[in-house]
């Protein structure tokens, strides 16, 4: 190793204390910023998946037609060409469900309360008994045609029980009231935020309420073995659907820019007209496009939080170098007297500072991945308010590596920001000065 | 021949709002292989002239002129590396680096500048200078585990190590009790003779004074004194001895 860097990499030694104070300053600087990043490159995944598995898919397909009065009407009639398509694309395809719902009124015994109902093949969707868990009644129930299944928050609010009817006013796919009797079958463990918008019913029985055929359905899910080829294989099924079937063009964005690409393609929607089903291709990552900008606010908060404690952190250690400075002055003018350059003396702190930079932020990594697995055994469970952003009820983290290479480069940087200014002064010293003023 | 040439030296320094002039122009010649004495009492000049003859410091007016080539004119890199290849110090208080073992203390200015020795050579030769020094079992020791004469003779063995024509001595013996301070006078005496390098000392130490070959006497600033071998010597070199004279 270069004599310099090995006397400066000593040197660090020589106050173990201070060093260690210093060190400890940036390892819980950078342990606080591998927190934050952490938490929110697993943030995004996260929601998405939680989400996928609430909504039962990843990529969406979605049918439209134009009723009376050029009303939008959701609705897929035949789904011959989705299939094909879906199955031409090569994805890979954990599963497929087919789903019609309605936002509507649940009404028991007096009292009200408005939430969605997702109708679903709950032979097809075998999933859903093994993600949703019951707190009472069971899924043999759901045999009966007009069975519901509600959170526990949403059948505590109605003051309802197992077995008992509730009747529930919706309006049909042409906008016309209905109303409807469902029998409670079974209570899950509340799903926290999204507790009173999940419900569950037979896909037959919620089309008959919503005025569709029994063979018909609004929604297409395609659930696929994760997250991470969602876009390419959206792209392909799009691609396998074109020609085939009328589409809306996917990513179209709003000309102000201020909503979702999702929302600007819904208020396009509106304003065409067409005959027959127009189809529509949707991802998660559209419907969770906001989710993006929660990261970046993650990302710039944790950013904020790295600057700002390194100034601090970084006023404390040009304090230090400069008290290091004159605590070393006879080494400096020896030195220079035997023949290091300036630009030795200078590197001689420059290095110290890095490898005290390099020290602290590798253990504050580590230290951070320590906690970050320690908090990711506790189980929060599922029927936490903050479940949506957990895997299975744990916190979990992801590290992006070129992140947590980015905050050490930056650390480095910063702390030689901090020391160029001793260094500076230590070089300048001409040898006869620095022996003059030794201790 | 000349070694070292003063001539004309004055040194002043600021001193808050006062200029304090240590030195008030000090000419003399110092020859090849000579045991130096620059002696006086304390703020006589003895150490702001060793700094001058050393480069670590500049003349304010005069020049000072090493193996007949002027200085004044030089940059720091130059000074420096002039510093490196031509002189050894040694200190009062021996300023070793605390971090490195004596091994490593005296290896280090082996390891500056752009000249570098085979490893086989240097080993040898830094294991030749611990022993000359008589440091032999204390080769992997740092500073703080040594003896006042074992650090200075550590730094002795460093300032030699380059092979210097040169060797400047500040107050050596200073931080020494008598009976090391003899051995290590003893040390630089043999060195003196057996290598023929140039062994200039600033002291109060009339032990050295007794042993010197050229004795400088300062006072105020000024030589009062200049005698080689009992006789005066001259206060410039021969056109013959230095090329700068």
């Amino acid at each position: 190793m270069n004599t310099i860097a090995n006397i400066a990499l000593r040197n660090l030694s020589r106050q173990k204390k201070r060093t260690i104070l210093l060190g400890s300053a940036i390892a819980f600087g950078v342990m606080i910023v591998t927190l934050i990043n952490g938490f929110a490159g697993a943030f995004s995944a996260n929601v998405a998946e939680n989400f996928s598995d609430l909504m039962a898919g990843h990529v969406f397909i979605s049918g439209t037609e134009k009723g009376a009065k050029d009303k939008d009407v959701s609705v897929i009639r035949d789904d011959t060409a989705l299939t094909a398509a879906v199955k031409a694309s090569g994805a890979p395809v954990k599963y497929v469900t087919r789903r019609s719902a309605f936002s509507g009124t649940l009404i028991f015994e007096g009292k009200k309360i408005r939430t969605n109902v997702d109708g679903a093949n709950l032979d097809e969707e075998t999933f859903l008994r093994d993600r949703l868990l019951l707190k009472e009644g069971s899924w043999d129930a759901m045999e009966d045609r007009g069975a519901l299944i509600l959170s526990e928050k949403i059948a505590r609010k109605l003051n309802a029980d197992v077995g008992d009817t509730i009747l529930v006013q919706m309006q049909t796919v042409t906008g016309q009231s209905n109303v409807g009797e469902f029998r409670l079958a079974g209570i899950s463990f509340d799903a926290g935020i999204f507790g009173q918008m999940m419900s569950y019913a037979n896909l037959s029985y919620v089309n008959e309420l919503i005025g569709l055929a029994p063979d018909e359905y609004q929604t297409m899910g395609i659930m696929l073995d994760g997250l991470k080829r969602t876009e390419s294989a959206a792209a392909s099924i799009y691609a396998g659907l074109s020609g085939d079937v009328q589409l809306f063009e996917r990513g179209v964005k709003d000309e102000k820019g201020a909503e979702t690409p999702f929302q600007a393609l819904m208020r396009q929607q509106s304003k065409e007209t067409w005959d027959g089903v127009k189809y529509r291709l949707f991802t998660i990552n559209e419907i969770l496009s906001q989710i993006k900008q929660i990261v970046a606010a993650l990302d710039t908060a944790a950013a904020i939080i790295l600057v700002v404690l390194f100034i601090i952190i970084m006023v404390g250690i040009s304090n230090t170098f400069s008290i290091v400075m004159f605590e070393r002055i006879g080494e400096i003018g020896t030195m220079r007297a035997l023949g290091v350059q300036r630009g030795g003396v200078r590197s001689m702190f420059l290095y110290e500072a890095v490898f005290l930079a390099l020290g602290g932020a590798i253990a504050g990594i580590i230290v951070a991945l320590v906690a970050m697995g320690i908090i990711s055994l506790f189980d929060f469970g599922m029927e936490n308010p903050a479940f949506i952003i957990m895997k299975n009820g744990h916190l979990s983290f992801y590290l992006p590596p070129l992140r947590a290479a980015g905050n050490v480069v930056v650390i480095a940087l910063l702390t030689l920001v901090a020391v160029a200014s001793p260094a500076g002064k230590a070089a300048k010293l001409t040898p006869a000065e620095a022996l003059r003023t030794q201790k | 021949m000349g070694i070292v040439e003063l001539e004309n030296v004055r040194k002043v320094y600021p001193l808050g709002k006062v200029q304090v002039e240590a030195v008030k122009g000090v000419s003399f010649c110092i020859e090849k292989g000579d045991f130096i004495s620059i002696a006086g009492p304390s703020g006589s000049g003895k150490t702001t002239i060793l700094n001058m003859v050393g480069l670590v410091d500049q003349p304010t007016d005069g020049e000072v002129f090493l193996d007949g080539k002027p200085t004044s004119k030089l940059k720091d890199a130059e000074l420096t590396r002039l510093r490196h290849e031509t002189l050894g110090f040694i200190f009062q208080s021996f300023n070793l680096i605390p971090v490195l073992n004596v091994w490593e203390n005296i290896e280090f200015p082996l390891l500056l500048g752009k000249t570098r020795v085979g490893k086989d050579e240097k080993k040898e030769w830094i294991d030749h200078l611990i022993e000359e020094v008589g440091l032999s079992d204390w080769r992997k020791h740092k500073p703080n585990e040594l003896s006042g004469g074992q650090r200075q003779r550590v730094a002795i063995a460093r300032a030699l190590v380059t092979r210097p024509q040169i060797v400047l001595a500040d107050e050596p013996t200073a931080n020494l009790d008598s009976a090391t301070g003899e051995q290590i006078l003893e040390l630089m005496k043999k060195i003196n003779r057996e290598l023929e390098t140039t062994f200039i000392f600033s002291t109060h130490d009339a032990r050295i004074v007794d042993i010197a070959d050229h004795i400088i006497r300062l006072r105020d600033g000024l030589v009062t004194e200049n005698v080689r071998r009992g006789e005066p010597a001259a206060a410039a070199c021969s056109s013959g001895e230095s090329a700068g004279a």
